[in-house]
């Protein structure tokens, strides 16, 4: 597959992530309910239950443009028929309307299913979805759980038209994609994959916890660092072919540190460093006069 | 770094053990050969067994009946950004789910689009039609679990329910049973970097509970103090746990790989000045109620020990304004100083590669914290 040529960037929010797998669950553990269930109901041998092909989930995406940017916030399921290969038109228009009285600002920017691979079938549903959004994107998930994968297993696939033997065709171009979020939604996406403690704690469980945070992330800039730094030299002792986009990339990334440096930027730095310690002076007074003598006096001179 | 890894290793077990996350992993179903199935049954919904709870009605004789609440992963995020997306004005939604025992669990989330929760009661009721068309379309694409519960938000003024939430919640629990009740403020989440969420249920009317429920505190500013104290006691806070399945915890780690550079990057001192100079300006108001009390009594170590009794937060200890203005100073500067290590971090991080030509001005690091 080719990849994309239009210059859009996409950016993917991870409530849709957390959607299209939840969803994916839903459906599968409906179709292939837990053997705890149903043993004295039916009779059905629960080892003969494991499912030979995991169902496709269909559903619509949606978020805003703006310009060359296209934001993908929210997700919604649809209703597949398998008869005509194509997604229900009503009900899709019925939860649109449905989601637009609460998001006003999202609109439809294309659809999202499960699988490992795009197929011919998707694209007469892209075909479909075209006349609300002359260029729909598609979201594929790979729901198919492999330890040894590094990367999110989500694929976004743009159509271009092509021309292929002398006909011009529709076909699925990669798109690269970045994971976008505001500082709730990472709070609570952290929240719940770290498993950081759920009440306040003492003030030592909480600086536990925020410091944990930041280690693990420089720890993944390190990593990050040092694979580069692995590779320069190796290229450097011959083993791997010079390649100079890629070195003018590092020596740009190189030359951005340090990240600001300036008179203003010191000052203000100190200035809201002052601040803070000011803060803190102000709770230690408040704290020490707690202590002082309950006279008739006030605690403040 | 052996030794670090194995310790973070500890520190992660500690974590999953003082937390409330259960990743639905095969713990039951060890010699299960259909271990995928296991793992996320509890996110089959059984009607019959549904039904059957529904008819027996077991919380009717008891008003304490649920004790647990267990949240998926994508309810709260759903809520979490649905009331941050709101701002500064309450939004509320409604949650779907079923009941097991006596937890309630929430599988999913959707809002509504009504505004205004905190001045009139049943304001669901504007969205009634909204409620219906999206139930009825979301059992036709799958999802089969009724409503369960109601959130709102509460930006910036913590987690519990006001008069008027009170009133809708006893009138929830009269026509709606089981219902819950979950307020999120979205605010504090952001400022104190976790997510800041209660669940609640009333007793009905004139019940009054055997034992005074011990509650975390939390600082209430001085406008909404009243309404607070009012009615705290007529409802109780259940246990929040949270599930996710298989796929989602895959999800989730495989997210981290990216999601590393949004986390050094926050900058919550930024993003928090309004928030905490409002927190400030609350805290020196307090003082200085404090202060003309004191001032007031001559016979201060006399009467202001008895007088200041309170059993505000189910603690029979001696709990003065001051201790409390205490704590909240304290709560305020704490995070005043995560927030500061950040950028200190960020700062001895990217800033100070020329180490040769520059001195080391920054210090190791901020000062100790304030001692609770």
């Amino acid at each position: 597959m080719a990849s994309s040529s239009s210059g859009l960037t996409f950016k993917l929010h991870p409530l849709v992530i957390l959607n299209i797998s939840d969803h994916y669950t839903r459906v599968k553990s409906q179709l292939h309910p837990p053997p705890s269930v149903h043993d004295a109901s039916n009779g059905v041998d629960p080892s003969a239950a494991p499912p030979a092909d995991p169902p496709r989930v269909y559903g619509c995406v949606i978020g805003v443009q703006r310009g060359r940017t296209v934001e993908i916030f929210n997700s919604f399921e649809l209703l597949y028929e398998p008869a005509t290969h194509s997604l229900d038109r009503a009900f899709l228009d019925k939860k649109q309307e449905l989601y637009k009285k609460v998001f006003p600002n999202f609109y439809v920017l294309g659809w999202y299913s499960t699988g490992s691979d795009a197929e011919e079938s998707d694209m007469h549903i892209h075909k479909a979805l075209m006349d609300i959004n002359e260029s729909p994107v598609y979201v594929l998930l790979n729901p198919s759980i492999n330890h040894a994968q590094k990367d999110l297993p989500v694929t976004i696939y743009e159509s271009e038209l092509h021309v292929i033997d002398g006909i011009p065709q529709l076909i699925f171009v990669h798109a690269s994609y970045t994971i976008e979020t505001v500082e709730a939604e990472r709070i609570s996406v952290d929240h719940v994959a770290h498993l950081k403690p759920s009440d306040g704690g003492t003030a030592a469980t909480q600086l536990a916890a925020h410091l944990t945070g930041i280690h693990s992330a420089i720890k993944m800039l390190n990593s990050r660092v040092r694979v580069l730094h692995h590779y320069l030299l190796a290229m450097q002792k011959g083993e791997i072919p010079c390649e100079n986009s890629l070195l003018r990339q590092v020596s740009s990334l190189l030359r951005r540190l340090p990240a600001i440096e300036s008179g203003k930027f010191q000052d203000d730095f100190l200035m809201e460093y002052n601040d803070t310690l000011l803060i803190t002076y102000l709770a230690m007074l408040t704290n020490c006069s707690r202590h002082s003598r309950r006279g008739g006096r006030t605690p403040f001179v | 770094m052996d030794a670090l890894a194995s310790q973070a290793a500890i520190a992660q077990k500690t974590w999953e053990l003082e937390n409330n996350v259960i990743t639905t992993t095969a713990s039951a179903a060890a010699a299960d050969p259909s271990k995928l199935d296991q793992s996320d049954s509890i996110f089959f919904y059984d009607d019959v067994a549904q039904v059957k709870f529904q008819q027996d009605k077991p919380w009717s004789n008891d008003p304490h009946y649920f004790k647990r609440v267990k949240i998926s992963a994508l309810a709260l995020l759903k809520m979490v950004v649905h009331a941050r997306s709101g701002g500064t004005i309450e939004v509320m939604g409604l949650m779907q789910g079923k009941t097991d025992g006596d937890a309630i669990i929430v599988m999913d989330a959707f809002a509504l689009p009504v505004e205004g929760t905190e001045t009139r009661v049943n304001a669901q009721a504007d969205a009634y039609e909204y409620m219906v068309d999206y139930s009825q379309t979301n059992k036709q694409a799958g999802r089969l679990e009724n409503v369960v519960g109601w959130y709102h938000s509460h930006p910036g003024y913590g987690c519990w329910l006001s008069g008027i939430d009170v009133s809708t919640q006893m009138l929830n629990q009269q026509f709606q049973e089981p219902f819950l009740a979950v307020v999120i403020d979205p605010t504090r989440t952001v400022s104190a970097g976790k997510v800041e969420i209660g669940a609640f249920r009333t007793y009905p009317e004139g019940y009054k509970p055997p034992d005074d429920p011990v509650s975390e505190y939390q600082t209430i500013p001085l406008n909404k103090i009243e309404d607070f104290g009012v009615h705290c006691k007529q409802y109780y806070a259940l246990d929040i746990t949270y599930f996710k399945s298989s796929l989602d915890s895959h999800l989730l780690d495989l997210l981290w790989n990216k999601y590393w550079v949004n986390t050094l990057s926050s900058s919550p001192l930024l993003g928090n000045g309004d928030y905490v100079a409002g927190q400030i300006s609350d805290l020196a108001e307090k003082l200085e109620q404090a202060e003309n009390q004191l001032a007031h009594t001559r016979l201060g170590p006399l009467i202001a020990p008895p007088q200041r009794k309170k059993e505000f937060f189910g603690e029979l200890q001696e709990d003065s304004q001051l201790t409390k203005i205490t704590r909240d100073s304290a709560k305020i500067t704490v995070e005043q100083v995560h927030g500061l290590m950040s950028q200190v971090i960020k700062d001895i991080l990217f800033n100070s590669v020329r180490q040769s030509q520059k001195s080391c001005s920054e210090p190791s690091g901020p000062e100790p914290m304030v001692e609770t």
